[in-house]
This record gives C-alpha cells, sequence and structure tokens, in this order.
C-alpha cells in the first residue's frame, strides 16, 4: 500500500516549530487542493497544537516523503525546519501511527480525548475537500472504530488530567447534583476561563464570574452565559456560592481566614468548596482547617492529575492490543483487494449461482439437453465476466495500485463478495 | 427438612463470605465485567436465605424471631435485602462491601449458636409479636445502614479534607449522596421502631404480667429513638448537617446495638426469652 505519512509532534520538534507549521482550518483547504495538484490523490491533514500530520495516498510511485515535506515547507514558508523534526511513515506503519494519534496514545497527555475529535473533523474536511476516495473512506472507517473501542474497552481516556478538570471532579465528589449548585470564578484569565467551561459543561446551576478588569469579566461572562459581580464587591457575596474557583494574577492573598467563616456562618454551615488554582496563591491556605470547608489547591489538584496520568499510562498496552487487532483486521480487507484473488472471488461467485440454478431446473429438461444446458449457461457466464476481468487485469498491470483496489473494492462491495464474509463461511 | 436446614445454615455464612469477596475485589479493581456478577452473587445468596427461613419457620413451627440468635439471621437478610434495593434503585456501587461484612458477622453469629427450637412459649406465636419484632427489626437495619453511611461519609470527609485520593475517594459516591444515604435509611428505621414501640407499650402489658417500664431494653429503644428523633428533627429544620449528623448515627447504632446485648444477655427481664 503506498500511503505516505509525515509528522511533526510534540516528540520531533519544540513548540516554535510545531507553531510554525500549524495549519488553521482555512489554511487546510487550500492546502489540500495544492496537494491534489500536486499528485495526491487521496489523503488526511490534522493539525493541532501538539502535531501537524499529513496522510496521504500519491499518484504515482515516484512521489515520497519528501515531497509531502516540501510541499508543507513551501506552504508555510518556515525555515529552522531540517529533516529530524519528521517522522516519516508508510504503508501499515502510517496506518498505525493515525490510529495511535486517534487513540491519544500518542498524545503528550495520554488518552487525551480531543485529538478523537480532531481526527475525526480532519476526515470531514478531507471529505468535503473531495480528498478522501474508497480507500481512505476505509482508512476512515477503522480509525473511528478503533478509537471508540479504545475509549469504550480500556480506561484510557479515564479521569482527570488537567488541574481545571482534576478540580471539576473533585467538586463531584462532595456534591451530587452541580445543576443545583452556585459557582463563582475568579479571574477571568486562561485558567478561570477552562475551570469556568468545565464548570458550565458540566451543568452547573448558576456560573458567576468576577476580575479586576470587568472588561474581561464581561467578555467570558457573556460567552458562558455567567453573571458578573464587580471585583471590589464579590467578598460579600461569597456565601452566595457553594464552588468558588480562583484563578488571579494577584500578588496577594485575596479572600481570608475570616472571610470564609463569616461566609459560612451566613450558609449555616453548607458546605463550600473552594480551588485555589492560582500561584502565587489566593485564598488563605488555613481556611482548609475550617469545618465543610473544602480547600484544595494546585498541590493537592496535582496529586489527582498525577495519579490520573499514571493509571492511564498502565492502559496503552490494552489499547495497542486494540490497534494491533484493528490494523489486522483492516489489512486482511486491503489484501483481498489483489486483482488475482478478486478475479476468482468474483468467478466463484457466479459460478455457484448458475451451478445451483441449473441444478434445481435441470429436471425440466431432457437427458440430452442437459449437457447443453450446462455449456450454454457457462457460456453467458463468461460473456458477462470477461470484460470486468479483462479491466481488472488492465489496471492492476498499468495504473497506480490505488485505482486498481478502488476498482475490485467496488467490485466486492457490489457484490457482497467480501473477503471477511467469505472466511466467516469457511 | 432438618437436614437441608442444618446444611444451609452452614452454607449461609460461606455464601455471605464469597458474595463480600466478590464486592470487595470489584471494590479494588472497578471492572465494569463485574458490576452484573456480584449482584448474582447476592442475589443468589438472599435467595437461600429466603429458603431457609421459610423451612425454618414451617419445620419449626414459628418464624424465627423469638431469640436474638433467630432474630440475628433475619437482621442478616433485612441488612443485604436493604442494600440490594438501595444498588437497584440508586446505581450507587462502591458501598456494598461494607454493608454486605455485617450481614456476614450477624450470620455467622447465628450460625454458629441457633438451636432447633421447637417448643416457644404460646405468647411468642401471636401475630402482633411478629409485627412488633419485624418492626423493631426493619428499625434496627435501617440505622445498621445509616451507621454505615454515615462512618463512609466521615472517612470519604476525612480524606478529601486531607488530599488523600486513594481507593476510598475513587470509587465511593459523593459525600452528599452519602450523607441522604444515611438519613433517609435513619428515617425509615426511625419510622419502624415508633411503630414497634407503639405496639409495644399497648400491647406487652396486657401479653406479659411481669411487664415492666424500666426494662432495659424498652429503656435503651426509648433512648434509641429519642436520639434519632432529635437528629431527623434538626435535619429537616436545616439546623445540622453532614458531620453532626452522621456522627448522631453512628452514636445511635451503637447505642441500639448495646442495649440489645445487654438485655439479652446481661439483665434477666421479661424481654429475653431463654
Amino acid at each position: 500500500m503506498n500511503l505516505i505519512a509525515i509528522s511533526i509532534n510534540h516528540r520531533t520538534a519544540p513548540v516554535e516549530i510545531r507553531e510554525a507549521v500549524y495549519l488553521k482550518e482555512d489554511e487546510i483547504r487550500p492546502f489540500i487542493s495544492i496537494a491534489k495538484n500536486n499528485q495526491i490523490k487521496e489523503g488526511l491533514i490534522l493539525s493541532t497544537c501538539n502535531r501537524t500530520e499529513i496522510f496521504g495516498i500519491p499518484n504515482t510511485d515516484e512521489t515520497s516523503h519528501e515531497s509531502f515535506q516540501n510541499l508543507l515547507l513551501n506552504f508555510k514558508q518556515s525555515q529552522n525546519i531540517t529533516e529530524q523534526h519528521f517522522q516519516k511513515f508508510v504503508s501499515r506503519d502510517a496506518i498505525k501511527h493515525l490510529f495511535s494519534v486517534a487513540t491519544g496514545i500518542d498524545s503528550l497527555l495520554v488518552g487525551d480525548n480531543q485529538v478523537f475529535k480532531q481526527v475525526k473533523d480532519s476526515f470531514q474536511i478531507s471529505e468535503e475537500s473531495n480528498f478522501t476516495g474508497y480507500i481512505m473512506h476505509r482508512i476512515f472507517d477503522a480509525t473511528i472504530r478503533t478509537g471508540k473501542r479504545a475509549i469504550s474497552e480500556t480506561k484510557i481516556s479515564d479521569g482527570a488530567v488537567t488541574i481545571s478538570y482534576a478540580a471539576v471532579q473533585l467538586t463531584e465528589k462532595i456534591f451530587s447534583n452541580l445543576s443545583k449548585k452556585s459557582a463563582l470564578v475568579i479571574g477571568a484569565g486562561e485558567t478561570g476561563e477552562i475551570a469556568a467551561k468545565h464548570l458550565s459543561e458540566k451543568g452547573i446551576g448558576s456560573l458567576a464570574v468576577t476580575n479586576r478588569t470587568q472588561e474581561k469579566a464581561d467578555k467570558l461572562a457573556q460567552k458562558l452565559n455567567a453573571k458578573v459581580i464587580p471585583f471590589t464587591e464579590f467578598k460579600e457575596s461569597i456565601y452566595k456560592f457553594d464552588i468558588i474557583i480562583s484563578a488571579t494574577a494577584s500578588p496577594e492573598i485575596i479572600i481570608r481566614k475570616d472571610d470564609v467563616k463569616n461566609a459560612l456562618r451566613k450558609r449555616n454551615n453548607n458546605p463550600m468548596i473552594l480551588m485555589d488554582i492560582a500561584v502565587p496563591r489566593d485564598i488563605d491556605p488555613e481556611t482548609k482547617k475550617i469545618d465543610y470547608v473544602f480547600y484544595h489547591d494546585l498541590d493537592s489538584l496535582n496529586i489527582i492529575v498525577e495519579q490520573n496520568l499514571s493509571k492511564r499510562k498502565s492502559e496503552i498496552p490494552k489499547v495497542e492490543k486494540i490497534i494491533e487487532e484493528e490494523l489486522d483486521n483492516f489489512w486482511e480487507w486491503y489484501n483481498s483487494l489483489q486483482a488475482a484473488p478478486a478475479i476468482k472471488d468474483l468467478r466463484d461467485f457466479f459460478e455457484d449461482i448458475r451451478n445451483e440454478e441449473v441444478e434445481k431446473n435441470k429436471n425440466k429438461f431432457s437427458s440430452e439437453d442437459q449437457g447443453k444446458l450446462d455449456i450454454v449457461t457457462k457460456r453467458i457466464i463468461n460473456k458477462i465476466l470477461h470484460h470486468p476481468t479483462i479491466e481488472l487485469r488492465k489496471a492492476d498491470e498499468t495504473s497506480a495500485s490505488v485505482e486498481a483496489s478502488t476498482k475490485i473494492g467496488i467490485i466486492r462491495d457490489l457484490f457482497g463478495i467480501n473477503s471477511n464474509k467469505k472466511s466467516e463461511k469457511e | 427438612m432438618i437436614s437441608a436446614i442444618h446444611t444451609i445454615n452452614i452454607l449461609l455464612p460461606i455464601f455471605y463470605f464469597v458474595t463480600l469477596v466478590v464486592y470487595f475485589y470489584d471494590f479494588i479493581k472497578g471492572e465494569k465485567k463485574l458490576v452484573n456478577v456480584k449482584r448474582v452473587f447476592l442475589f443468589i445468596t438472599l435467595f437461600l436465605h429466603l429458603i431457609y427461613i421459610v423451612l425454618r419457620t414451617i419445620a419449626f413451627d414459628h418464624p424465627p424471631i423469638t431469640n436474638v440468635f433467630e432474630i440475628f439471621t433475619i437482621l442478616a437478610i433485612t441488612i443485604s435485602f436493604s442494600y440490594f434495593l438501595v444498588e437497584l434503585v440508586s446505581d450507587i456501587r462502591g458501598t456494598g462491601p461494607f454493608i454486605i461484612i455485617l450481614s456476614l458477622i450477624f450470620q455467622l453469629i447465628s450460625s454458629l449458636f441457633i438451636q432447633d427450637l421447637t417448643e416457644v412459649k404460646d405468647v411468642l406465636r401471636s401475630n402482633l409479636l411478629g409485627t412488633h419484632v419485624i418492626s423493631a427489626l426493619l428499625g434496627y437495619s435501617g440505622f445498621t445502614i445509616s451507621a454505615v453511611y454515615g462512618f463512609l461519609y466521615l472517612v470519604l470527609y476525612k480524606d478529601i479534607k486531607l488530599n488523600k485520593f486513594g481507593l476510598i475517594f475513587n470509587r465511593l459516591p459523593n459525600l452528599e449522596v452519602l450523607e441522604r444515604l444515611s438519613l433517609y435509611s435513619a428515617i425509615i428505621g426511625f419510622i419502624a421502631l415508633t411503630i414497634a414501640i407503639i405496639i409495644g407499650v399497648i400491647w406487652l402489658p396486657v401479653a406479659f404480667p411481669k411487664f415492666s417500664y424500666f426494662d432495659p431494653k424498652l429503656i435503651g429503644s426509648t433512648l434509641v429513638w429519642l436520639l434519632y428523633a432529635i437528629g431527623i428533627t434538626s435535619k429537616v429544620l436545616g439546623n445540622w448537617r453532614g458531620k453532626r449528623l452522621v456522627i448522631l448515627s453512628i452514636t445511635g447504632f451503637v447505642l441500639a446495638i448495646l442495649s440489645t446485648i445487654l438485655s439479652n444477655f446481661i439483665a434477666q427481664s421479661f424481654h429475653s426469652f431463654y
């Protein structure tokens, strides 16, 4: 199989290089057009902040990894990128790599399920750009199946592996129903925003944001349909919130132990969760000594993250097993696309039908006509199959293998003579 | 039939033990596959236990509620059965081993000391007594389950506060759920015990000439009842919550067990029957 793949990823290149070759969605489409003009018949372009990957099936045998690399480097005009920054794959290894990426075992954060969605989106773009053919479609199906199996059959994506997600996971160990709870996010920076997003995804009952710069708070609140509390007044209202996540850049502590004590009194000792994910800290760590106050900072959340990461890592062998299985399945199918066995299967298929009908009906003919019946029906089958047989042989000999494979694949699909079905019968 | 009863009597603690092992294994491993397997084990155990109780009732011509070892076997089945229902209804896993171990303990004590009692006093064959004892038992199993969930609440509460994110943290349901389960089982137990006390106070003086309001079991049960009454009222009024409530529930449970043991083994009163 002449599937070629190149990859620049977190293992091969530093972040500046990865950023330099990153392709935004509106860049991928023009890039695909250029690729199509440069002898790449079908393929897939995947680009995230951690990796940029090009998978492609070229029209000719002359197209190589270097052509792929040049295509990318010409498009992004990047310098400082050398040969070493690329990982190269071909044929079965390329598919294996794609499976590894989709299942998240190749990710910086092992089991990251974001990448599975990105792979699916990339396939979508290829499809919309007429960059997927028969073979690429099959690769797509196999990739999705592998990704889904990894998620459902292993714990590769279980547990929180980011601080803000760990904070939410911890919250769920204290409260049973977030839709009845209210949360306040202090600080509208990136960390605060992610935490607020997670809470909103988990269906938090009400969400409020406060930030020293009011504009930023307004912006985030609008995005997440949250309320805004002026920064100067938020301390008076902390008693209204069950969950407080603080992620400001403030150099000193902004919520003191007494603030929390007062708030708790006003709340009639209703439990409060305080997540301090700021460096340096925003909330007095002494608050953890108060009953019904669950105070957690970066250190304690990091314990959860580390635990989950090592659990995920221990799941990698299981995922690799799934990848091997799916790879074998795919390969078995792909091998059935060779011309000679396909022609034989096709002829056997027709011969079986002919034979069955002759056996069923031959008593309707006199004994001397039965011989003729056999000859005539065989001749019909031969005539029907003559042209397809010639075409398949010709495609196999002259054009690139993808074309032949595609033709064979379609014939197998049309007549239902897939190799898998055949082996099941056997 | 008697030999069948004896065989099941030996088998029951073994079955509870095996079920406990399966639940405990699942607690440690957390495999999705085991969820249904462990339920099957518990179901078979409960079914066998039910057969045992029916056989005993027929063979000895009275329900097994006339002495403490007969009562323990009933306690074992009601505790596990209540948990079985909780698991089916609430989809809450991970708390099973802590409940089933209590059933195992009660059943083990019962299996070791229970006798083939065919002669029981006539007064113990009354239907009212049946209702009195069964509601008292329901009350006590409610308190037992409430105490277990209360205990788990405290352990998880501590673990979260001290940043210990181990098995307890990963497997147990969240604090609010544990608190609610503890409260609901306490309420059910409280209602059942109320019924038991009402029947007792009305019927006992009629049935027992020796009846005394200073009977240790009566005093003990009333104390337990008062304790839960205070706890549940404070919760409903919104004054108490979480830690304080579960400590109360555990205290109530310990008091209930103490009162049963004391009045059955130490004090000689009309309330102990052998």
